[in-house]
């Protein structure tokens, strides 16, 4: 499988990100390689990556899930320790567009 | 209009549980912002979130009592899309393995509305946007949700609010969210297109996005048809948009186009781990469920012998069901016990919330010791209502107001003479009822009544006061 350079766009667009022409040349090659790479883990696996997920993944039983009980929230000035806030809420500062 | 509506509604519902849908924070509502987090629900790269058990069982309530099949085997997926209200950049939701599938509402009329599926996600931040900023609280976000997506049976305005409204009351019946509509507890986005009847394919179709209460509903659905209806025989076409429902001027107008549902690229989420839950458990929990507001309505009618409207009133409100169930399991009568809810219990509470919560001061057995009461006739009805106000008031049981001396009545003789007194202390009224203003009889009743504290048998004093009247 590839990725078209239209492709790699349609992904920009839908993350928010720009990015020049050179990039996009430079990224579609690399995710083609991340792909190919996907790939080869894929074929290697008899079934593909639908297998993975069925026998591969660990089930959780019903009765393993986690109980309802509420435990301490961390303190605001915590949460908010590695951006800029406001008045105790996050801030970020509109876009032009 | 020529056209047939062809209306689906996706509902969310935030569920009553006490903490987060993948992380112990508590759901509670307000608080200062961003107090209610932690590093998984801000998504904070490295967290890792865990399934909260109480969020499966409410979903799988939820899909029994809609009647929908329960998939024993489910997991969580990333639904993906770039907006601040939402830390990681995908919401964790469900897609193509949903807890529940299948079911479906019974309307009024006998008409079913199929459910398509329910499935369990966490709902978003909240944003205000203000002076170019944006400011984020993330309380809300982790909070669960369950959406129930309807199939598009829905065909008329009155269907849909009709559907939206028996909704909201087998899930607060269930006890699994309070469906505040005001608050954002449950929430509507209605799919509406319209096409000649008969016609087997779909036309294009319309989201209106958030509508947040009953009656909106009905008239979005209203406005939309007839917004769509006025564009196809202008000969136009629909536009495949999100639109919104303004009730100032009662009418639909375009939000954001809509991105097509591959754009939200789902994947497996590789931090959970698919679950499952045995056939035992989900049995367990179908036990679990109480009778269903519907099923008691029946009941009350078909087997009380109650009349519908009063039937309706009661089976409406779970706690007020439960109330009446309890007198009754007391030996107090279905038509007294009815008859003093509706008309006295509900006379203190004008506020459907009020009903909701039910929150008397007596409990049922006590209430039940005043009806049977009057079941045995030992008080009138009358009595019985003025004192139910009096131990609703005070929260003391019957034993205070009512004397045992109360209990007999009055005799014959005493009412005999009472209303003689009536009648000579009231000449205009005696005077108003024979010239045919009948209704001045009520002057008379008021009098015995208020000699007699409410103790006097009305139907008994009519007779007398009419024989003694000349009627």
């Amino acid at each position: 499988m590839t990725i078209s350079k239209t492709e790699i766009e349609k992904l920009a667009k839908l993350a928010k990100l720009s990015f020049s022409e050179e990039e996009l040349e430079r990224f579609t090659a690399e995710f083609d390689e991340i792909i190919a790479f996907a790939d080869t883990i894929n074929q290697s696996i008899e079934g593909g990556t639908e297998q993975i997920r069925n026998v591969g993944a660990r089930m959780v039983s019903f009765d393993d899930l986690r109980t309802d009980e509420v435990v301490p929230s961390l303190p605001n000035e915590k949460i908010l320790s590695n951006v800029e806030g406001y008045n105790g809420f996050f801030s970020v500062e509109r876009s032009k567009k | 209009m020529n056209y047939e509506i062809v209306c689906g509604i996706e509902t969310h519902i935030e569920l009553a549980t006490k903490t987060k849908i993948f992380c112990g924070c508590t759901t509670e509502f307000g608080g200062e912002p961003n107090t209610h987090c932690c590093p998984v629900c801000t998504g904070q790269p490295g967290s890792l979130p865990i399934l909260n058990q109480k969020v499966v069982e409410y979903a799988i309530k939820a899909g029994l009592a809609l009647n929908c099949k329960i998939n024993t085997k489910s997991h969580m997926d990333r639904k993906n899309y770039v907006y601040p209200d939402l830390p990681k950049a995908y919401q964790i939701s469900q897609y193509d393995e949903p807890l529940c599938e299948k079911g479906y509402i019974e309307l009024d009329s006998g008409k079913r509305i199929g459910i398509t599926r329910i499935h369990i996600e966490e709902d978003a931040g909240k944003l205000i946007h203000e002076n170019g900023y944006t400011y984020i609280d993330y309380n809300r976000s982790g909070v669960p949700l369950i959406e129930i997506v309807s199939e598009p049976d829905i065909s008329s305005a009155e269907e849909a609010k009709e559907y939206a409204e028996k909704l909201q009351l087998i899930m607060r019946y269930i006890g699994i969210s309070d469906c505040k509509m005001q608050e954002g507890s449950m929430r509507c986005d209605v799919n509406l297109s319209l096409r000649k009847p008969g016609d087997p394919r779909f036309g294009v179709r319309t989201e209106i996005k958030n509508i947040n209460s009953l009656s909106f509903i009905q008239k979005a659905v209203m406005a939309e048809a007839e917004r769509q209806a006025d564009i196809l025989d202008a000969g136009g076409t629909i536009v495949q948009q999100t639109m919104r429902y303004d009730e100032g001027t009662n009418s639909t107008t375009p939000m954001r186009d809509k991105e097509n549902s591959d754009d939200y690229r789902y994947f497996p989420d590789p931090d959970i781990l698919r679950f499952s839950i045995d056939d035992e458990k989900v049995e367990e929990i179908r036990t679990s469920l109480p009778e269903l507001p519907f099923d008691k309505l029946k009941r009350y009618v078909n087997v009380l012998g109650l009349p519908e409207a009063t039937a309706k009133q009661i089976s409406r409100y779970r706690k007020v069901a439960e109330f009446f169930e309890g007198a009754l399991a007391e030996g107090a009568s279905v038509k007294n016990t009815a008859n003093l809810i509706v008309g006295t219990i509900f006379s203190n509470m004008d506020t459907e919330e009020e009903k909701e919560l039910f929150a008397v001061r007596i409990s049922a057995a006590q209430f039940a010791a005043l009806v049977k009461l009057a079941d045995e006739k030992k008080i009138n009805i009358g009595f019985a209502q003025s004192t139910l106000q009096k131990m609703l008031e005070s929260g003391k049981p019957v034993e205070e107001f009512i004397k045992p001396e109360d209990l007999v009545g009055i005799s014959n003789e005493e009412l005999e003479s009472l209303c003689k007194e009536a009648v000579d202390a009231n000449p205009k009224a005696v005077a108003d009822v024979r010239s045919g203003k009948d209704k001045a009889i009520n002057m008379l009743f008021g009098y015995i009544m208020k000699k007699t504290g409410g103790k006097a048998d009305i139907r008994k004093a009519e007779v007398l006061l009419r024989k003694l009247i000349g009627q």
